[in-house]
């Protein structure tokens, strides 16, 4: 499976990158920005958005990977960019949440997941469905009701998520590539 | 497996303890100018300890040294580098800024004609010298690190002045609320702010406050290393990468209790703290993001989480994290790619180093870069250079920088008073 993961200056991108390997076997490329020419003209079966600082406004030009047809899953910042493609909107999050994790139920499961966000997405984008909320109500989890796109708003490659190879696969069940 | 120390015609090995290492390197440092890398204290330390003198070749780190520069220095011949690569040059690496800007020296690295190496697992010591006045030099040490020493002399000569600070209370605690706007905005989540303390000294004696330093706060990674027109005595408690055998350990700290008095609940106390937890984890993600790249798929792991010791009137967190180097990288690989140490940036590191640059108003320079020892590609240990005096001798100034890390929860005044507690060898030199 060739994966493009694509860079948001981000300090945790090769996390992201080892566990796709080691959860997927995945041939993994790194780009650092979403319009370099020489990885959008290859073929891909999954894109990958990874964290990263500051709000989704502040990375542009992913709107042509989001609807290039190609399966895409977006981590942290890259959930918050699938979302506002969508319409959503991406608030502050009361009191932060950096680096501690906590039990969320997704898919029938209740794993702890790594949580480093200070924004979250307030409202939904039109089309897009949550999969999983924190006890509070925060987005954990959405995606596409009809396309093959879906993101994390938890840090599935963070040292602190229970099971991040589980959580790599049931997203490639997900966008239909298991 | 053990690398031959050299092919030096004059070498020998004797059996030691870590008291007599320091002894002796406490000597050669005094007679010969030595650069000397101590282990100690009770938490993480060098695996080796290294007296070395007679240097034979040097290498200045400009804003033009490339990274296969610093290779060809290290590994076209055999044996010891010593040296150290400023924050500054970490900077330049990220390119986060030209290095025009600083005055800072970027780095300086040194081989030598004689050195010796303690093995604290083996308890011996083995040195090497090019030439019999060197051996001699060693032999002398040795035989004078038996006798017993004399109290120290002064550390600081002539009439010094009072200590400025590059951030004040007031500065430092309003560029924490800085901070804190940066982080409640999602552009970081830590951010390490420092404040270099400074004060006008004369002249120094290098060795002398070494030996003093050590003595006060006996720390896992001691260093002595004086370039040219520079002294740099570090008292760092923390390693920042290790290559042995192909194998690669770094031991980021985050998590600092300060205390007047030591008790066994301060340990849970910190332990046990949410942000204090939280601190660390984040740098141990970003440790393993840094180690990534230069290591095999799924060698990346997390040994030891929330481990802990004592250092002087401070308590630290700590953890290891593991890898196994990729066979076509070397130690410099990995060693370049991730300067500045995370645990002295923040995260994510890139933000991280624009968002210091723009709140300091100084130049970190020696100061939370790393001070290293290398023997071939593979072969590195390395400190994280916090803890640190510069000598500067252009400047007649003494420098020594103290920081925090800030996350989300962070108390301006308090990460104020920690700054503070890490700078307390330094404000102690300045009132002697």
């Amino acid at each position: 499976m060739r994966v493009l993961l694509l860079d948001n200056r981000d300090s945790f991108t090769r996390n992201l990158e080892h566990l796709l390997v080691a959860a997927a076997g995945a041939d993994v490329t790194i780009s650092a920005h979403p319009q370099a020419a020489d990885v959008a003209a290859q073929r891909w079966d999954l894109v990958v958005i990874s964290p990263g600082p500051g709000r989704p406004c502040d990375h542009p030009g992913y709107g042509p990977w989001i609807d290039g047809g190609t399966p895409l899953l977006g981590v942290c910042l890259g959930m918050q960019i699938l979302n506002e493609h969508f319409g959503g909107t991406t608030e502050p999050l009361p009191g932060c949440v950096h680096g501690r994790a906590e039990p969320v139920e997704f898919l029938g499961r209740t794993l702890r997941v790594a949580r480093y966000h200070s924004l979250h997405a307030a409202t939904v984008g039109s089309g897009l469905e949550v999969l999983a909320r924190t006890r509070s109500g925060i987005v954990m989890a959405l995606r596409h009701t009809e396309r093959p796109l879906l993101g994390f708003q938890f840090h599935p490659e963070s040292f602190l998520t229970e099971d991040g190879g589980s959580l790599v696969h049931s997203a490639l069940c997900l966008l239909g590539l298991r | 497996m053990a690398v031959p120390l050299s092919t030096a015609p004059f070498a020998s090995s004797v059996c030691a303890d870590a008291a007599r290492f320091a002894r002796v390197a406490g000597c050669l440092a005094r007679r010969c100018d030595a650069d000397v890398l101590l282990p100690g204290g009770s938490g993480p330390a060098w695996s080796a300890g290294w007296a070395a003198f007679a240097p034979t070749d040097e290498l200045e780190v400009t804003a033009a040294t490339t990274p296969d520069d610093l290779k060809h220095f290290a590994f076209d011949k055999p044996g010891l580098v010593l040296g150290f690569l400023g924050y500054g040059f970490g900077l330049h690496l990220r390119g986060v800024r030209s290095v025009g800007s600083t005055r800072e020296r970027l780095g300086h690295l040194r081989r030598y004609a004689a050195s010796v190496r303690f093995d604290p697992v083996a308890g011996r010591l083995e040195w090497s010298a090019d030439e019999p006045a060197l051996a001699a030099e060693v032999q002398r040490a040795l035989a004078q690190a038996d006798q017993r020493t004399g109290p120290l002399g002064p550390l600081l000569q002539g009439p010094t002045g009072p200590v400025t600070a590059s951030l004040g209370r007031e500065a430092y605690e309003a560029a924490v609320a800085e901070t804190l706007a940066h982080i409640r905005a999602g552009d970081v989540y830590q951010l390490n702010l420092s404040t270099l303390l400074r004060m006008p000294v004369p002249a120094v004696d290098p060795a002398a406050l070494f030996q003093h330093l050590t003595r006060q706060r006996p720390a896992g990674f001691q260093a002595l290393y004086r370039p040219p027109g520079m002294a740099v005595v570090s008292s760092s408690p923390e390693r920042f990468l290790q290559v042995r055998d192909g194998r690669v350990l770094t031991q980021p700290i985050k998590g600092t209790l300060a205390f007047e008095r030591f008790a066994a609940g301060l340990v849970e106390r910190l332990r046990d703290s949410p942000k204090e937890d939280a601190e660390l984890s984040m740098i141990v993600d970003l440790l393993r993001n840094d180690l990534s790249p230069h290591c095999t798929y799924g060698s990346v792991k997390v040994e030891r989480h929330k481990a802990w010791f004592r250092v002087g009137h401070l308590l630290h967190l700590y953890s290891d994290v593991v890898g196994e180097l990729r066979p076509d990288r070397d130690a410099l690989d990995l060693l370049l790619d991730a300067l500045p140490g995370g645990s002295v940036t923040g995260c994510p590191k890139s933000t991280a180093l624009e968002l210091i640059d723009a709140l300091e108003p100084h130049d970190r320079g020696v100061y939370c870069g790393t001070v290293l020892a290398l023997r071939g590609p593979r072969e590195l240990d390395s400190s994280v250079a916090i803890r640190t005096a510069v000598w500067h001798e252009d400047r007649r100034e003494l420098s020594y920088g103290a920081g925090s890390g800030i996350v989300v929860d962070s108390d301006p005044a308090r990460e104020y008073l920690e700054t503070m507690a890490k700078a307390r060898p330094f404000l102690q030199w300045a009132k002697r």
